[in-house]
């Protein structure tokens, strides 16, 4: 079928946009949101009410927008002379975004740990990093698994949204290919293409989770 | 003087928690503070432990000063003093605050190979004996979930004495405890201050208090 044969290369190439914007997105936002979430809760109030607004606008807006902003918005500061390129405005929002969705959750997270768990700390002399790494850090991250896979899984779909800037990804494959042949089913493929990446990544958090039951 | 206490005072805003309190514990002497709920146990010992701070006195423990009291104001020791102050006094909390994801025998090394006063084999060596020493042997592996109430305890004790503290205190340590199990924590504590380490207990327990024997201290309004 002709449909296909358009429609495969096209979704792989679309592929590699999807996949790299969820990877880039997930290996800096999670370490970073970690630190959001100490500054956020920091004693100075300064900070913590700065990483409060930042966090307030990122989840007070749509992604769609912070795109724009991010993408367009420095095309129209004048004199400046400066934009971002597409792939780079994208891994900025994207970033942005999801570290501050990550930061509450790992807020929540830290939140949780009984304040006997620091103060065990306290008395045997373990300074506040390595409490921070070694005794609180993991079991924060046991508590937070299923609110952050719902996160993983969101992000995946969230990809599709770097249509705005004209960048192809699976969807897009899919949207160029409906239109060249007048057909739906690319839409129906592309909806399947997405099932089968959330197969995978429910498979691979389920087997995260797995791995902190070993206590409770 | 293994430890030195003076003039104690704590107050949180207006409530009084407990004024002018001072005592001494020379090496492996027991002390049992008792008194009624709410009259500040729990707080004098976590003032001990720098775990809250005091609005007067001094606490002197193998002759350096965790705080003292100068014109009416308390000075605490610096933070790199404090680091090493702390590790003369354990505290044995009354939830025991094990870290759940660690084995007991992981509970044990943590501090101690972060602390790196001693070589990695000394310090397993010493893990193994207080798990023998407190009849830990067949739990060493495994998770502070699956022990009972009393040899979480042990854990707790075990933990606190692989830095080798010249002061140990215990809250409550009988709240979880069974007659029976209340035996045996009275012949470890008994064991400990044999040792010399200082020992001190809250408690409302007057018959624990006869059992473990030692000074006795009761906090009143
Ligand atoms: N963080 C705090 N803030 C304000 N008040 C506190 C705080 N901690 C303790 N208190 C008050 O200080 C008093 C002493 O509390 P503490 O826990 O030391 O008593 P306790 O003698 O250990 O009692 P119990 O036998 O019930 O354990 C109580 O009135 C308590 O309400
Ligand atoms: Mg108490």
């Amino acid at each position: 079928m002709n449909v296909f044969n358009m429609l495969i290369p096209m979704t792989i190439e679309g592929l590699r946009i999807t996949i790299g914007v969820f990877l880039a997105t997930l290996v800096i936002s999670i370490p970073l949101s970690i630190i959001v979430a100490k500054l956020r809760m920091s004693k100075n109030k300064i900070i913590a009410k700065i990483t409060g607004i930042y966090i307030y606008i990122m989840r007070g807006t749509p992604l769609l927008l912070q795109l724009m902003f991010i993408f367009f918005g420095f095309h129209y500061i004048p004199l400046i002379g400066f934009a971002f390129g597409r792939y780079q405005a994208i891994i900025i929002a994207f970033v942005l975004n999801y570290t501050a969705y990550l930061a509450e959750i790992f807020r929540g997270g830290i939140g949780s740990i009984d304040i006997g768990q620091f103060e065990a700390c306290q008395v045997l002399s373990l300074s506040k990093r390595f409490t921070f790494m070694k005794v609180i850090l993991p079991q924060v991250v046991k508590n937070v698994m299923p609110s952050i896979g719902n996160e993983v899984i969101t992000l995946v779909k969230d990809t599709s949204l770097v249509y705005i800037l004209g960048v192809a990804d699976i969807l897009k494959a899919a949207k160029s290919v409906s239109n060249t042949y007048s057909t739906f089913i690319p839409y129906i493929f592309v909806g399947i293409v997405y099932l089968l990446i959330t197969a995978i990544l429910t498979k691979l958090l389920d087997n995260f989770e797995s791995k902190f039951s070993y206590y409770r | 003087m293994t430890l030195v206490v003076e003039n104690l005072s704590k107050s949180y805003g207006d409530t009084n928690v407990f004024s002018d309190i001072s005592f001494a514990l020379e090496k492996g002497e027991i002390l049992c503070i008792r008194g009624k709920s709410g009259q500040g146990k729990t707080t004098l010992l976590r003032c001990l432990n720098n775990l809250e701070t005091l609005d007067k006195g001094s606490i002197k423990i193998n002759n350096r000063y965790l705080c003292k009291e100068v014109n009416g104001k308390v000075n605490y020791a610096s933070q790199q003093e404090l680091k090493v102050i702390r590790q003369d006094i354990g505290f044995v909390f009354q939830s025991f605050n094990l870290f759940p994801h660690m084995t007991v025998k992981e509970n044990l090394l943590l501090a101690p190979k972060f602390l790196k006063k001693l070589s990695n084999d000394e310090i397993e060596k010493k893990a193994d004996e207080l798990i023998l020493k407190l009849d830990l042997s067949t739990k060493s592996d495994n998770y502070p979930y699956q022990l009972s109430g009393g040899q979480k305890q042990r854990v707790a004790i075990a933990r606190a004495c692989m830095l080798s503290p010249s002061i140990l205190c215990f809250d409550e340590p009988t709240s979880a405890l069974d007659e029976e199990t209340m035996g045996q924590i009275s012949k470890i504590i008994k064991e400990l201050a044999a040792q010399g380490i200082a020992i001190i207990i809250v408690t409302h327990d007057s018959a624990f208090v006869e059992e473990i024997g030692g000074k006795v201290i009761t906090l009143k309004n």
